[in-house]
């Protein structure tokens, strides 16, 4: 088979910090942050922090009767947003002759939180009779996939990712396998995540890994790679590309984006939670070695960058053991920093910020970074963003509890 | 307060947005442009709107006309109290 390379013919993203690419990429570049308190008042008025969607999704996807609307959980709700606007963007054409071709490919952590939260409320503290009968296709973690499927009419691969804060990355690297390795042409890909609910919090904050509220500056909660940084802080939000073969994209006269140019993936299979240093360092070279990407041409990488203390010292030492001394040269941002932590979803939204940094030729910055961990001692892009930054590569690492390590190598077309 | 025909067209109308004039009493339920998971739901609806059970063999039910389904409701909203009385007793 000839070599079949994977482009990006389309980019869609709801985002705590805007319900469209553009905004989202504007608004990290000014280094906003989204990150705000919110309370459960039906909960005891219990609090926390997190970065959420405010965007009216109820009006973008009228047309639907109120009962067909009601049976999308919010997952389902953002994705099919957030993959309306990358489909209208490529302006692929799904016809009887193509829509073969064309699959589906999501990643989430915990899939229809909010629906899987009010069925159990029902069941236990409600009325067991009374659950709502459509509750399965609801809950059921296939389910963003099979309503975008239905919404465009996309009859190849179908498949949906579980991998934690990998989730989404997997889903998009798959997907380029998928059509790398001739199954299809086109794939819908990407992931989401909308789990902030009051049992999700209560579970996260169990595990104490999430950063308490800053409460001089809540915005500020989040600090990837500082002296200070304190955990992780939850957000929300979909994110959809379209991938789409090279020549199929060309063919069409489509505007490419970017090219999807290495995919890497690997497991730490040591501990469901510690990261390692060399199966992060792994998915890194296996991204690189791909399509045999040299070092060099990487001048950005959009980290994992969790802000929890075991995260930003392990992902900077996986990044020297790939670079080098060149890891010094290499400026490396953690977004989460500003639309907080999409766990499934990250993934997707950080692989659409990496395909906005290479053609806005720009590095959004870690915000909130004032003065670093010694342990952290790369060039992570502090308080303010770049631009007229003339970037070849672009790296965008996510790694999962479960210890899955997924990594995407982005270039310019 | 509204009649069982009236609550019916509400649930019809304002959840599945079945066009007013499409309900007429010998319309079939499957052809008001509701799929086979509409009309589970429009049952679930009408057991909470009449505070009534539609028993779980309810394929007769979901090929019925407008007009059938209200009898079944009437049917079963007046074996209600008795049932009641029933498990009471």
């Amino acid at each position: 088979m000839t070599d079949r390379r994977v482009v990006v013919t389309g980019i869609g993203a709801v985002s705590p910090l805007g319900s469209d690419p553009a905004t989202l990429f504007q608004r990290l570049m000014n280094a906003e942050s989204a990150v705000r308190a919110v309370s459960f008042e039906a909960n005891g008025s219990y609090s926390n922090v997190a970065a959420t969607v405010d965007y009216d999704l109820q009006t973008a996807l009228q047309g639907r009767t109120p009962a067909r609307l009601e049976n999308l959980d919010r997952i389902t709700q953002m994705a099919i947003v957030a993959a309306r606007q990358a489909m209208a963007g490529s302006g692929a054409i799904v016809d009887d002759k193509s829509r073969h071709r064309m699959g589906v490919s999501f990643g989430t952590g915990m899939g229809s939180a909010a629906a899987l939260e009010d069925t159990h409320q029902q069941i236990f503290a409600r009325d067991p009779e009374r659950v709502r009968p459509l509750t399965v296709l609801k809950v059921m973690n296939n389910s963003s996939a099979g309503h975008i499927a239905m919404q465009f009419g996309l009859a190849g691969p179908d498949l949906t990712y579980s991998c934690a804060c990998a989730s989404s990355a997997v889903a998009i690297g798959e997907a380029y396998r998928q059509i790398r390795h001739g199954y299809a042409d086109v794939m819908l890909a990407g992931g989401g995540e909308a789990s902030l609910t009051y049992s999700c919090f209560r579970s996260w904050d169990a595990m104490r890994v999430l950063a308490p509220m800053d409460a001089e500056t809540p915005s500020a909660t989040c600090r990837p790679f500082a002296k200070n940084r304190k955990g992780l802080v939850l957000g929300e939000g979909a994110a959809m590309v379209v991938l789409e073969e090279r020549d199929h994209a060309l063919r069409r006269g489509a505007t490419i984006h970017a090219e999807l140019a290495g995919y890497g993936s690997s497991n730490d299979h040591t501990h469901i939670t510690r990261p390692s240093v060399e199966g992060q360092a792994r998915a890194m070279e296996l991204a690189l070695a791909d399509r045999k990407t040299p070092h060099c041409a990487i001048g950005y990488v959009n980290a994992h960058g969790t802000g929890t203390p075991m995260n930003d010292p392990t992902e900077t030492l996986a990044l020297k053991q790939v670079f080098g001394t060149d890891a010094f040269r290499i400026p490396v941002s953690s977004t989460k920093s500003m639309h907080g932590h999409l766990l499934g979803g990250a993934g997707a939204l950080e692989f659409v910020i990496s395909v906005l940094a290479l053609t806005h030729r720009a590095i959004p910055p870690t915000a909130n970074l004032d003065s670093a961990d010694p342990a952290c001692d790369l060039d992570y892009v502090p308080l303010h963003g770049r631009e007229g930054i003339d970037l070849q590569s672009v790296l965008s690492n996510s790694f999962a509890f479960g210890g899955t390590n997924a990594v995407l190598l982005v270039s310019r077309a | 307060m509204p009649n069982t025909s009236e609550m019916l067209q509400t649930i019809l109308t304002e959840k599945f947005s079945v066009p007013e004039d499409r309900i007429r009493r010998e319309a079939k339920l499957t052809d008001l442009g509701l799929d086979s998971l509409d009309l589970i739901e429009v049952l679930f609806e009408v057991e909470d709107t009449f505070h009534i059970r539609v028993p779980q063999d309810s394929a007769a039910i979901k090929l019925a006309t407008i007009d059938e389904l209200l009898a079944t409701i009437t049917q079963l909203v007046d074996a209600a109290p008795a049932r009641r009385e029933a498990e009471a007793g």
